[in-house]
């Protein structure tokens, strides 16, 4: 593949994931990276290096990941714990457990706490300080209408997107009750949600090859702001093929943010002049997740296939990190501080 | 006294006193003609300095204002000759001074002139003044003459200088030594300090050199251009990299200049020539050497024409022929090229005279492929279903309609202007080999066949028509006649339907239609059988308005029991003259009340507008509010209507009906209800699917016994566990990855990878 694949797609880390990439992150001190995977692995890699750092093996896939800080981190995984990692060390604990598979799991600085989304239909808030017992790091459960497929954390902000294409805001501050309770402006699942850096509101994807701008302000001008757009999708010959957008990754400086899709694109957007900045060259399969570095000069691409159609030979996992040119990800017309 | 003494004789005193008398007279007569003579010679002298005052003031051009004065006071002669002499002094000097002027200005004349003019004698080669004018006014002309030979001097020196750069600049461009070249017109010339010679000699040697050097130069460049002609014309032809063409780019970029333009430096040194020349020679070696590719290369070039113009290229085995004596060298390969450039004029030519034939012909090729288009699309049932670019397959189907009424007009044309052409040349006009008329005439004989059989079928038509109408009349029932037609299409218009419809590879949500449209064209065949009853269409529409509800996705409506009787109520109503509405738009399927027509385009619209049309049925699914609303309406219809068709419903007969005709839906389901989670379909859009083809509890029991997937089971009842199966049936590709299943009421099962 690497062969297939000169400079043009970035460089490849070797040593990438033996199955599909359900994630990766850059870490907000340094170029690291953390890489979660079916393989049931978290791998954490010096992406300016390209070196495996190190590899923490779980009991089922790991579907997300995150740092605590440069030194651990945090995984979601598919045999229901959540789990913490002590990259130095090897050292790992289990935070806790939902009573499904974990599917995605932050880290809100903000607020000191580990936030894990599962298809238990609940929401749980941990303390990484509380030791290995469960029972003393859970800080709260909180019912979601649906199974959580995505959360996106900004501040104190966190949104929640579940099955049924509910979409929660909630305030750390406040768990009890979410703040906002949308419905997504989507018609169909949605794959993904990230925050704006700027904090005003989120980005929404879903399997239909689309993308929604939320904003938080529930004003009417606030609201007549949001917009979505189509993206990733295929005219071939009269036939339409609609992709599904699995990533979403705003870039840190810009506000700007990059899409990736099933069908092997990365695209980047501005999405304040609602205009697409940059196409990269076409992945080998779908991408699965996408992640600037801290001063995004640096954007991580998991082309792994998301297995959208079933279990069907494919591409092998890779991971790709490319330098960015400040041309492909600042807005061109006139310069915003972010969405 | 002297006498008395001496006493002398008185004769000879007085003869003595006479003597003395005389002597006396004698002596004053002597000094009289003395001052006489010295008066004359004053006034000799006099005069003579006057002539000589008045000719040095006549000389000089000025008036001698004293010659009156002395004619005045002529008495004191030498005081006027005194007065005179100065004046006549300083004439003198005056004169002398005159005189050295113009001895001077006369020289300088005589040096420039010199100059000018070696050859040719001027007035000078020695000075001569004219003595006698020495006026101001010869003085001045003098000068006058002197400035313009001045003038005339500075202009030769001028036309000197610009000859002499002219000589410079073309010596440069023909690379000769300009030194040389100046010295052989004249040696002083080379002298870039000292004078030049500018005589007319010289200027016109230096003007036939540069004449000579200017034919030296436009020889030089005609040659050059006419090298560099040959030389664009062989990288042409060689396909030369312009990395070496570059090389050259200086010469061939002259090729049109004219004289005046050249200017580069050496561009017309002989060396240059040679070197150009050499390279010319090179080519042409190499475009020998290469003349077999030249040959072939424009061989390609004419079958490319002949291609395009449909015509047959007769020169094949002689081209092979030709290749051959080439490689072996037997025939000149020039030559050769020069008679296949012959031959594409004469193609090209040909291929002109073609031309207005050929685009008619393209015209009427086009008109044919329209024509079996439009065919193709009239025996497309689907045509009128409202789609996704239905509007534009119309529209062309209208085009196509005017260009076959006007394809007879078109060959009549075509066969005519073909007629002339070939009365014109004496020769058939062939389309890649194959005479036009007889395609002409094939074409006419085939559209005459396609009529027949047209008619054929019209009349075939009426007679079905006719017997039905009869049928009509036995049984009483109106079975509309295109009903076996549609079901026997069904399931091919489908299955070719999947072809054109739109594909999401994750969308799953928009996948679904194509699992879900068999079904019911499936459904139908199977039923028919059972037509021949009366009962026929009730068990028909029953189902199949049925599985229209449940398409639409009603899926938190209808308690089985009141959905049923719904359908029944329905499929009684079928009996009314509603029955046919063939084309309705799907749309009006959203209405409960145009319930019945669904069912026929259920049966009709399985192809590319049904996938459309779908997920906009699912839309309201996924609003609550919107759907709230369909149910609403749903569930009216039936209550006001529940009392009439229930007894009438023949529920049982129905049921067992399909129990023993209808395994394949059945099978269906159990092996959707299995596939389910490695499926990509979400079960939502599955949902209808058991519904329609277990309207009555009969059929439970074989489902349940069949179906182990227990999610089916609880379809069938009731409604809130329906409307728990709808929430629960999406599943994320990691979900479905994971084999997570919702843990639902009883069965838990969490598949770990």
């Amino acid at each position: 593949m690497t062969g297939v694949l000169p400079n043009s797609a970035g460089r490849e880390l070797s040593n990438p994931p033996s199955d599909g990439i359900s994630n990766l992150r850059f870490s907000n001190h340094s170029d690291n990276l953390l890489v979660s995977s079916w393989d049931r692995t978290v791998r954490l890699y010096d992406a300016s290096a390209n070196v495996l750092r190190g590899e923490f093996f779980h009991g089922g896939p790991v579907l997300d990941c995150c740092f605590h800080d440069d030194s651990s981190g945090f995984s979601a995984c598919v045999d229901n714990t959540v789990r913490r990692y002590v990259f130095s060390s090897g050292k790992e604990d289990i935070l806790g457990r939902h009573d499904a598979p974990v599917c995605c799991v932050e880290y809100s600085y903000a607020a000191g706490q580990v936030i894990t989304g599962s298809w238990d239909k609940t929401l749980k808030c941990w303390d990484p300080r509380g030791a290995s017992g469960q029972e003393r790091a859970l800080v709260g459960a909180y019912p979601q209408p649906e199974r959580v497929y995505s959360i996106s954390l900004v501040g104190h902000r966190l949104v929640v997107a579940t099955a049924g294409r509910h979409v929660n805001v909630y305030d750390l501050r406040n768990m009890s009750q979410p703040e906002q309770k949308r419905e997504s402006s989507l018609k169909h699942q949605t794959r993904c949600v990230r925050c704006y850096p700027n904090g005003t509101g989120f980005a929404l994807s879903s399997v239909e090859g689309r993308v929604a701008m939320e904003f938080f302000d529930l004003s009417e001008a606030g609201q007549a702001k949001k917009y979505a757009f189509k993206c990733h999708r295929k005219s071939e010959a009269g036939r339409d093929t609609v992709y599904p957008v699995n990533a979403i990754a705003f870039h840190p400086v810009y506000g700007t943010f990059a899409t990736g899709g099933c069908d092997g694109y990365v695209n980047v957007w501005d999405g304040n002049n609602k205009k697409r900045l940059y196409q990269y060259t076409k992945y080998p399969t779908s991408i699965a997740a996408l992640s600037f570095s801290r001063d995004g000069r640096l954007l991580a691409v998991a082309s792994s296939y998301t297995f959208e159609e079933g279990d069907r030979p494919h591409e092998p996992d890779a991971i790709f990190v490319r330098s960015i040119n400040e041309v492909e990800v600042k807005p061109k017309p006139r310069v915003c501080p972010a969405p | 006294m002297i006498w008395d003494e001496v006493g002398e004789s008185e004769a000879e005193r007085d003869k003595m006193l006479l003597e003395l008398e005389r002597e006396c007279l004698e002596v004053y007569r002597r000094k009289v003609d003395q001052a006489n003579r010295c008066r004359a010679q004053l006034r000799q002298a006099i005069a003579d300095n006057e002539a000589e005052l008045a000719t040095i003031c006549s000389a000089m051009g000025e008036r001698p204002v004293h010659i009156r004065q002395s004619d005045q006071n002529s008495g004191r002669l030498k005081e006027e000759l005194a007065a005179i002499i100065p004046q006549l002094e300083e004439m003198r000097k005056r004169k002398c001074d005159r005189r050295n002027q113009f001895l001077e200005v006369l020289e300088q004349i005589q040096r420039i002139s010199n100059e000018i003019c070696k050859s040719t004698d001027y007035n000078s080669s020695k000075i001569v003044v004219d003595e006698t004018d020495l006026s101001m006014r010869k003085f001045e002309e003098l000068h006058r003459q002197l400035h313009a030979l001045q003038k005339e001097k500075s202009d030769r020196l001028k036309q000197v200088l610009d000859h002499l750069s002219t000589l410079n600049s073309l010596c440069l461009v023909l690379g000769m030594d300009f030194k040389q070249t100046i010295n052989e017109v004249h040696p002083s010339l080379n002298d870039s300090e000292g004078t030049k010679n500018i005589s007319d000699d010289t200027i016109e040697r230096m003007d036939s050199a540069i004449q000579k050097l200017l034919e030296v130069k436009i020889k030089r460049m005609r040659r050059l251009q006419d090298l560099a002609t040959t030389m664009l014309e062989l990288w042409n032809l060689m396909d030369t990299p312009i990395g070496e063409q570059q090389i050259f780019q200086n010469v061939t970029c002259k090729i049109a200049a004219s004289e005046q333009e050249i200017t580069e430096p050496n561009i017309l040194s002989e060396e240059f020539i040679n070197y150009v020349e050499e390279e010319v020679s090179k080519l042409e070696d190499l475009k020998a050497s290469k003349m077999k590719e030249l040959v072939l290369k424009k061989r390609s070039e004419m079958e490319e024409i002949c291609r395009r113009t449909h015509m047959v290229a007769e020169i094949d085995n002689g081209m092979e022929y030709a290749i051959e004596a080439i490689e072996s060298g037997a025939v000149d390969p020039a030559c050769i090229l020069e008679q296949i450039e012959l031959q594409i004029a004469k193609v090209k030519e040909e291929a002109f005279s073609r031309k207005e034939i050929l685009e008619k012909v393209e015209k009427w090729l086009a008109a044919c492929e329209e024509e079996s288009w439009l065919e193709e699309y009239n025996r497309d049932e689907n045509r009128y279903n409202a789609g996704r670019g239905a509007h534009l397959t119309l529209k062309r189907a209208e085009k196509a309609r005017a260009v076959v009424n006007k394809l007879p007009a078109m060959i009549d044309a075509l066969g005519t202007k073909v007629r002339t052409w070939e009365r014109e040349r004496g020769i058939e006009f062939l389309y890649d080999g194959v005479r036009l008329l007889s395609m002409l005439e094939e074409y006419n004989i085939l559209r005459q066949e396609k009529e027949q059989e047209r008619k054929r079928q019209r009349d075939q038509k009426k007679l079905q028509g006719q017997l039905i109408a009869e049928q009509e009349a036995l049984f009483g029932s109106k079975p509309s006649p295109s009903k076996p037609q549609s079901g026997k299409k069904g399931p091919r218009m489908s299955i070719g339907g999947a072809n054109g419809r739109r594909l999401s590879l994750g969308g799953a949500m928009l996948q679904t239609p194509k699992p879900d449209l068999p079904h019911p064209a499936k459904l139908t065949p199977h039923l028919r059988p059972s037509k021949k009853g009366g009962l026929l269409s009730h068990h028909q529409d029953d189902s199949c308005v049925a599985l229209s509800a449940g398409r639409r996705g009603l899926d938190i409506a209808g308690l089985p029991v009141k959905k049923h009787s719904f359908n029944a109520a329905n499929s009684h109503e079928i009996e009314s003259p509603m029955t046919r509405k063939p084309f309705s738009p799907l749309s009006a399927a959203m209405l409960p009340k145009v319930n019945p027509n669904f069912l026929e385009d259920l049966n009709k619209v399985q192809g590319g507008t049904m996938q459309k049309t779908l997920p906009n049925s699912n839309t309201p699914l996924a609003t609550p509010s919107k759907l709230a609303c369909v149910t609403d309406e749903d569930n009216r219809t039936p209550k006001e209507k529940m009392p009439i068709p229930m007894p009438t419903t023949p529920s049982t007969i129905s049921v067992s009906m399909q129990t023993a005709t209808t395994p394949a839906p059945a099978i269906a389901t159990v092996l959707f209800g299995a596939n389910k989670i490695e499926d990509n379909r979400t079960p939502k859009e599955k949902m209808p699917i058991p519904v329609p083809t277990t309207p009555s509890t009969i059929s439970v029991p074989m489902q349940t016994a069949t179906t182990p997937a227990p999610a089916i089971a609880t379809v069938l009842f009731g409604a809130d566990k329906i409307e728990e199966m709808h929430e629960e049936v999406e599943y994320s590709f990691e979900e479905r990855r994971a084999g997570f299943v919702i843990p639902k009421t009883h069965v838990i099962s969490v598949v770990q990878v």
